[in-house]
């Protein structure tokens, strides 16, 4: 990546960056509002308030719809600040998940649950965060014209012959071996992912069967 | 038993106020602050136990906040909020002496949980 594209990258990055620590003002705002409607609640004798359980209901939903956009606005931070530093020691496992998260709009979209299985220990590469993003997001977006709704599509993060690998793998196609590989390595996605993950020294594999995208990742990029 | 005297010092109004009744309804005495010199004029005038500071501060930032408390009285413990991706404020805080730090939006069992291991490493 050229020097001009990554300061492009990285004011966006900023300006979203900042953002999030906005939302986070205005969620924590919200949570600590609705902890004190339930601290006064908790000091309220039920006869006195004949609703307290639906107030209840309906303030433990606020604080679970909190967490959620939390999760959402810490993995949108990390994300934003992805291309502040290049090389940089990346957890496969904590990427894997990341995409996961950021993703899961889009497989949901589809009626596609996205989900990480992480290695054991974790693998860590010194790599270009922007572009293994990249990668992954490709992969899963490959898998999600093959499987069919209700499908799952797994990231799992692995050692294969003393390689990192990425496998991205997905279930419940309706497609035979030949048109499933067919359809991933006709793709004009594919054809992008290839390019991908030249530009991190990898490479990517699919396999038909057990329809899966295996990302090859080197222990260490060579700066660009 | 005494009630433990905090100072919250956040720029954000709505949450450093509804923050302080919590607190409050838990039988503590709050004093807020909406910046760090606001807050130094409270820590002289009326010192507290602890300081639950911001580090993302408009003005004085946190880490500077903490460092002038530290000057003053070195006996104040402080808690620092750090947003995400700045968890490294916090570890530098812990270095300039800071008791803990928490990320926010906070857990208030958690945040009292640290207050009062605080307090007590203070007597």
């Amino acid at each position: 990546m050229n020097d001009s594209k990554r300061k492009e990258l990285v004011f966006f990055g900023k300006i979203t960056a900042g953002i999030t620590h906005e939302i986070k003002n205005v969620l924590a705002i919200i949570q600590e509002s609705t902890g004190l409607m339930e601290d006064i609640l908790a000091v309220t004798p039920d006869e006195a308030f004949p609703h307290k359980d639906k107030f209840h209901t309906s303030l433990k939903r606020i604080l679970g719809q909190i967490d959620r956009g939390v999760n959402v606005t810490t993995r949108l931070n990390r994300f934003a600040h992805s291309p502040d530093h290049s090389p940089a020691s990346l957890d496969l496992n904590e990427i894997a998940e990341q995409m996961v998260l950021l993703a899961s709009r889009f497989a949901n979209l589809k009626h596609v649950v996205l989900k990480s299985s992480p290695s054991d220990p974790p693998l860590v590469i010194k790599s270009d965060p922007v572009y293994l993003e990249m990668a992954l997001f490709e992969s899963i977006e490959i898998l999600l014209n093959v499987t069919g709704s209700g499908g799952k599509i797994t990231l799992s993060p692995r050692k294969i012959q003393n390689k990192c690998v990425v496998g991205v793998g997905c279930e419940d196609t309706v497609l035979s071996e030949e048109d499933c590989l067919a359809k991933i390595t006709s793709s004009e996605r594919w054809a992008s992912l290839q390019g991908t993950m030249a530009y991190l020294g990898g490479t990517a594999k699919a396999f038909g069967l057990a329809p899966e995208i295996l990302l090859y990742l080197p222990d260490a990029i060579n700066p660009k | 038993m005494d009630r433990m005297k905090i100072l919250l010092v956040d720029d954000e109004h709505e949450f450093v106020t509804t923050l302080a009744e919590r607190l409050e309804l838990r039988n503590m005495k709050v004093s807020i602050a909406m910046d760090g010199e606001t807050a130094l004029g409270i820590v002289e005038r009326d010192p507290p136990q602890a300081v639950v500071l911001d580090v993302m501060m408009p003005g004085l930032n946190g880490l500077e906040v903490l460092e002038k408390i530290k000057a003053l009285d070195p006996k104040i413990q402080v808690i620092l909020l750090t947003g995400h991706g700045a968890t490294k404020d916090g570890i530098r805080g812990m270095q300039l002496g800071a008791f803990d730090y928490l990320i926010k939006p906070i857990d208030i069992d958690e945040l009292i949980e640290k207050l009062n291991e605080a307090v007590k490493r203070m007597i």
